[in-house]
């Protein structure tokens, strides 16, 4: 009997907590923060030495901060110039990622729709907003840890706007952005998870996918044409690039296991709204297919929602590893 | 723990067909969960009422704009008139167990509800929001979880309360249930009554019937295995009153939820420990409204048998099983725990 006694209190304690861990996981952060201006201030370094490198002629670099004696960015920027003829590049190039002082400090995760945008639907009546922010209160959870700030666009079953989320994203000087969607696909016999960073597309699935997700985005085709031009000399997108193929390995190993049935969909670019707008490396990520029905029984598991979070929370971290390793390289 | 006139503990089972509340001043009722509004001046002068809530909301469904604002066992997403509606199912409850909201003496409201196994946090936390001003503190469980915890089978038992909008399985090892050790399926009555619906359209084109009706008969007539006799109902064909024999299409719909449920009973026991994997078969529990589906308890126990035996039982107060566990907990719970919770 007293073990009987023992066992409740045990369990009971159990369920407090997990009550208690829920009140505590949906604390409400502030949806604006005071702008940090050393971050601003290394993010307008990035892009001059972004521009200088790409060959802007010298009077346009010399506006800001680039005469700073301290910064790093330009005088690496200066060695380029003199040891090459003063033209224009007519093409962008690549750009050395060793050369930029990155490190990772604020993250913003982006639970796709919400509220009255309920995203894909599965027959079971789960819908993709659900999943989404299930996700992201668990990627937030499990990245308590990490000596980085996590910010969410939404904590809550809300309506907001995809230019919302993308000014959350500035206006926090986020390091990285990363939209959590969940697909639907046709064939339905398609499940895997795929990486999209910002970019052009002429596959028609993807085109398909682009129209659904931007669907409540405010922006006029001719916005999107000029938002898709500048980011080929966007320094960023090439960090997106990285960032997408790390979380989409990591992601594809790691939900694979025991589910040998799923696709690698890969890395892809497209031109997502929330992509275009935003000024940081940006990724966003179709975690799984509601379209299949094998996906939805997994999809219904808490096991299996932490079993994604744990790939993302892995790919965030093995891409922040990368940048702060090469900070320290270059220390 | 702590229990005086100041506290009133109450356990409550919201459900998607049926909503269930024990208190601990011994009052226990079941209603409907179905909340309707009067929808214009003259229906509101009939029914003379502002919202009629259970039974009674459905038997007048025809005056109302009438709500069944649990899906799956949680709110509805997206509306604003399916939270409302939560809130009055709530309220008439905690009504009904003798307590008055404006009341000066009222005493605090200690609530333990039971929720899908697997429900999402956002799903918990709207809820939350929903109970403010209805109990001073709340604490939700998985509805398994609780039947398990008023039976006091915390140890190697495998509970599955099969209600109208999700069968809920949970595994019971001495230690309150992680995620892992709990499952959710949308396989449930509701799935059984679109099933029956279809299946009767296919086989009488004709006969005119509604999903209330499809329900009536299901619980009045549900099985799996053999039949008992013929089931013979009576509804309109083409406007005339006929009787039909539904035998059939009654048991492939009520057996449809079989494999989904054997097959999650699989997942869950091979995850159990080996050693205690036949302690486990041997402590099956069944509960919540579906489960009264006559054969069902034998349907599983065979089922067993396939995998080395064992014995699956049903509780002997399906109905209240979950509101019952969820009282046992509300009173067991430490007034500092219930301080933790608080919705103040």
């Amino acid at each position: 009997m007293a073990r009987v006694e023992q066992t409740k209190l045990q369990v009971l304690r159990g369920a407090v907590q997990d009550n208690f861990d829920i009140l505590h996981g949906i604390k409400t952060r502030p949806t604006t923060e005071t702008p940090r201006p050393l971050r601003h201030w290394l993010w307008g370094l990035l892009l001059i030495a972004g521009m200088v490198y790409l060959g802007t002629p010298a009077s346009m670099v010399s506006i800001g901060k680039a005469s700073a004696p301290s910064a790093p960015a330009p005088v690496v920027a200066s060695v380029r110039a003199a040891s090459e003829p003063d033209v224009m590049v007519s093409r962008p190039q690549p750009l050395n990622r060793e050369i930029f002082p990155l490190s990772l400090k604020r993250i913003v995760i982006d639970p796709g729709h919400g509220g009255v945008q309920t995203g894909a639907v599965a027959e079971s009546g789960l819908t993709e907003k659900e999943v989404t922010l299930d996700v992201a209160l668990r990627l937030r959870r499990l990245l308590t840890d990490a000596p980085f700030e996590v910010l969410l666009t939404r904590d809550s079953d809300k309506t907001l706007a995809l230019e919302k989320r993308v000014e959350f994203a500035n206006s926090n000087s986020a390091d990285l952005f990363i939209s959590i969607h969940v697909n639907w696909m046709e064939p339905r016999t398609i499940r895997g998870p795929e990486t999209f960073f910002v970019g052009p597309t002429d596959d028609p699935l993807t085109m398909k996918l682009v129209s659904m997700e931007n669907r409540d985005s405010k922006h006029s085709f001719v916005d999107l044409r000029h938002a898709l031009d500048k980011i080929y000399i966007d320094a960023r997108r090439n960090e997106s690039r990285t960032l997408a193929k790390t979380i989409q390995g990591q992601l594809y190993g790691f939900l694979k296991q025991g589910n040998a049935a799923l696709e690698n969909r890969g890395v892809k670019t497209a031109p997502f709204a929330v992509l275009m707008g935003t000024q940081m490396p940006a990724i966003l990520v179709e975690v799984s297919c509601l379209s299949n029905s094998e996906e939805v029984k997994l999809l219904t598991k808490g096991e299996y929602r932490e079993k994604i979070a744990l790939a993302l929370l892995d790919g965030i971290r093995s891409y922040a590893n990368n940048i702060n390793g090469l900070q320290r390289k270059g220390t | 723990m702590e229990e005086s006139n100041e506290n009133l503990c109450v356990g409550i089972d919201l459900g998607t067909s049926r909503s269930s509340i024990s208190a601990s001043n011994g009052e226990r009722y079941v209603i409907d969960s179905y909340v309707g509004w009067p929808v214009d001046m003259v229906a509101r002068k009939l029914v003379k009422k502002q919202v009629l809530v259970g039974r009674e909301a459905l038997d007048n469904r025809p005056m109302l704009e009438l709500r069944r604002p649990l899906e799956r066992g949680i709110i509805k997403e997206g509306s604003q008139k399916d939270e409302e509606a939560v809130q009055e199912i709530l309220r008439h409850l905690i009504a009904l167990v003798g307590l008055k909201q404006k009341s000066k003496n009222r005493p605090k409201v200690r609530a333990v509800i039971g929720v899908p196994a697997e429900a999402f946090r956002v799903s918990k936390q709207r809820l939350r929001g929903v109970m403010e001003g209805i109990a001073d503190s709340v604490m939700l469980v998985s509805e398994p979880f609780a039947v398990a915890y008023g039976m006091e089978a915390l140890l190697h038992a495998l509970v599955i309360d099969i209600g109208a909008g999700t069968a809920d399985f949970c595994v019971m090892q001495g230690r309150y249930p992680t995620e892992e050790d709990q499952r959710t399926l949308p396989n449930a009555g509701d799935s059984i009554d679109d099933q029956l619906s279809k299946v009767v359209a296919e086989r009488y084109p004709d006969a005119q019937f509604t999903i209330h009706m499809i329900r009536a008969w299901k619980e009045k007539w549900s099985y799996v295995g053999q039949p008992q006799g013929r089931v013979m109902i009576t509804t309109p064909v083409k406007g005339k009153a006929t009787e039909l024999d539904i035998t059939d299409e009654l048991r492939v719909a009520c057996e449809s939820i079989l494999p989904p449920l054997t097959e999650t009973m699989l997942d869950l026991l091979s995850k159990v420990t080996p050693d205690y994997q036949e302690n486990v078969r041997n402590n099956v529990i069944l509960a919540g409204g579906t489960s009264l589906i006559a054969g069902l308890p034998e349907a599983v126990q065979k089922y067993l048998g396939e995998l080395g035996g064992g014995r699956a039982t049903i509780v002997k107060d399906p109905v209240f099983a979950g509101s019952d566990g969820g009282l046992a907990i509300a009173r067991d719970a430490s007034p500092s725990d219930w301080e933790k919770l608080s919705l103040v």
